[in-house]
């Protein structure tokens, strides 16, 4: 058990240190950054749209039902943005997670050492969440500071529920990315394919609506954005917790049988 | 420590190698010889575990590498054909990370990198990215990290492949430094690599061991068989022939443009494997009223050992391709051009040519 852990571990450290040593991750976080303090602003400060100008406006005219819960709805809008917005970062950092060691040949080096294929996945993915959480991280400052300025204050339980949801939507993508990065040498292939693969996961309740019926009903819940939605609302739905974190789980199993089979494979 | 049992492995339809029997003692160096595309690779892959083989069985330290599969990968450390490197780490990061996912106790870590690093002359490169080290200090990088946590068996793919001279001696001078504690396979293409480090060989061609043996036993095997080179004076129009019908003589050949005084002619006799017709030779010269000015026995290489018998099989491969007719006559076919390889490694350069492309690497 110990062995594993420390396994587990020497993975996870290498992991996220070559993200920190890779100019290209800053490069994402940099962009996730401005774009995420950009939508910030809009939807609380903006002039016309901002919720604030918007709640203005109905108090200058007298509308007091149905009250307001400015801190809220804001919560509810920004998480929410941040959530399309993983969209099109995590497939960017899940791209690399195998394809990579493919392309260099240090798959062969990890396959003859005495470290399990899931060990290596597990790895591999606390690394890669690691790094999505410190660039959640900063944007908490100034949430923090927007939010403490709220009366009345917003509830904790629903800010802690929404960003547990937003870290673990990203986990149950990158598990997945990183399957799919186990399966080809080429980061771009296997970011245009998670990307696919994730778009597909997040709008499947729209496809499963002209389904219809049980199997419809069925696909509905495996609906990323539906169960998101569900926690940022502050909602500790425990079937969506259930859901992302069997993403993760089969994400991490797939990577570990398909790097298996990759030795039954021609190399 | 190190056995393969008759290893197969198919893809496909196409086998890569078949029926690889050889067994390496504790603290033996063998080297793995063979033209490119032979099986070296499959074969060591197998030997590691990281390939499965679809038939035979592989034992290291009396694992079985399938069946016992995490405990061999902590008796073995493996340099694949391209360095495993992470080009983000530092030299020592990454030492520390094999160490790490080796299963080295962490007490024992930073001595063993430590002396890694200082066997494979790294220390003045511990802090420097992977990405910025040259191909020689990567592949001593490579070394290093198949030898860091000390295992009883270490197997290593070309080694010295991509390294300039200095650097090769130095790999070669770490890797007998390395025997005796440590069981080694090597893998090269490179002929003088083997007879200069490995205690044995195995010739491996097109997926098959053709043969395994003490590099002094392999040469001895084909001494006999080589012939000699004369330098004679005058006429020497009837001598070729009379030559030629001598028992265990196989091809008299003139190459009058390297004579070096006039009138003088130097010769290649080559004869058959078993005979030493080296007496009759110099009587029949001499008895022709002809002057000897020098008889030297042709030393066979290593390399026309692994001519000899790399090439065999090619001719056996070709005239199958080319021969329409029966079974009979195709086998036929190839005993006699068998025999006759001397002529045939004329006809097929290219293994020659490869042999002698690597030679420049070879120059100290």
């Amino acid at each position: 058990m110990g062995t594993i852990f420390a396994n587990i571990m020497a993975i996870y450290r290498r992991e996220l240190q070559s993200y920190f040593a890779s100019p290209f991750a800053y490069l994402i976080a940099g962009v996730f950054w401005l774009l995420s303090g950009f939508f910030f602003m809009a939807i609380l400060l903006d002039g016309q749209q901002g919720l604030i100008a918007q709640a203005a406006l109905r108090d200058q005219l007298g509308i007091t039902t149905p009250p307001i819960d400015v801190a809220y709805q804001f919560l509810n809008f920004f998480l929410g943005v941040l959530g399309s917005l993983s969209l099109f970062v995590l497939p960017m950092l899940s791209m690399g997670l195998y394809s990579e060691e493919r392309k260099r040949g240090t798959l062969e080096l990890l396959a003859t050492s005495p470290i399990t294929n899931w060990v290596v996945a597990l790895g591999k993915l606390l690394g890669v969440v690691t790094f999505f959480v410190s660039m959640v991280l900063p944007l908490l400052i100034y949430e923090s500071i927007a939010l403490g300025a709220a009366d009345p204050p917003i509830r904790l339980g629903v800010m802690v529920i929404g960003h547990v949801g937003l870290i673990l939507m990203a986990a149950a993508i990158l598990s997945l990315g990183m399957f799919i990065s186990s399966l080809t040498d080429s980061t771009i292939l296997a970011a245009i394919l998670t990307f696919a693969l994730i778009l597909l996961l997040w709008v499947i309740d729209l496809v499963a609506t002209s389904i219809g019926g049980p199997v419809g009903d069925a696909i509905t819940h495996l609906s990323l954005i539906r169960n998101y939605n569900n926690l940022i609302q502050g909602i500790l739905d425990v079937s969506s917790l259930v859901l992302f974190i069997s993403y993760i789980v089969l994400g991490v199993f797939l990577t570990a049988q398909s790097i298996e089979a990759l030795r039954f494979q021609r190399s | 420590m190190i056995e393969a049992e008759h290893l197969s492995k198919i893809y496909g339809t196409t086998p890569a190698i078949e029926d690889v029997t050889f067994s390496v003692e504790k603290g033996e160096i063998l080297g793995f010889l063979g033209p490119n595309g032979a099986g070296k690779t499959t074969t060591m892959r197998i030997l590691t575990g990281y390939l499965p083989a679809t038939s035979g069985t592989a034992r290291i330290a009396e694992f079985d590498v399938h069946e016992h599969s995490m405990t061999v990968r902590k008796q073995i450390g493996y340099l694949p054909e391209t360095p495993p490197l992470y080009p983000d780490m530092t030299v020592e990061g990454f030492l520390h990370f094999v160490g790490r996912i080796k299963g080295m106790a962490a007490g024992d870590r930073p001595s063993r990198v430590e002396s890694a690093m200082t066997r494979c002359n790294l220390i003045s490169k511990r802090n420097v990215l992977i990405r910025k080290l040259s191909k020689g200090f990567r592949q001593r990088v490579g070394i290093a990290q198949a030898i860091v946590h000390d295992p009883p068996a270490i197997i290593l793919d070309e080694p010295t492949v991509g390294l300039d001279p200095r650097q090769i001696i130095d790999v070669r001078n770490l890797i007998k430094s390395l025997a005796g504690d440590h069981t080694i396979i090597l893998s090269t293409h490179i002929l003088p690599e083997v007879s200069m480090t490995c205690s044995r060989v195995a010739i491996i061609n097109r997926g098959k061991i053709v043969a395994t043996n003490t590099p002094e036993q392999l040469l001895a095997q084909i001494a006999e068989g080589s012939g000699y080179e004369l330098e004679i004076e005058g006429n020497i129009a009837g001598l070729q022939k009379r030559l030629q019908e001598l028992v265990g003589v196989q091809t008299v050949e003139v190459m009058s443009s390297q004579a070096v005084v006039q009138r003088r002619h130097r010769l290649r006799v080559t004869t058959q494997s078993g005979f030493d017709p080296g007496r009759q030779i110099a009587a029949i010269v001499v008895g022709s009223g002809l002057g000897l000015y020098e008889m030297r026995r042709l030393q066979a290489s290593l390399e026309d050992v692994f001519l000899d018998l790399t090439t065999e099989e090619k001719i056996a491969d070709s005239s199958e391709e080319n021969s329409q007719d029966s079974d009979e006559l195709r086998s036929e076919d190839s005993v006699e051009t068998s025999q006759d390889t001397q002529d045939i490694n004329n006809n097929y350069p290219a293994s020659p040519a490869d042999a002698q492309s690597s030679e420049p690497g070879e120059v100290a």
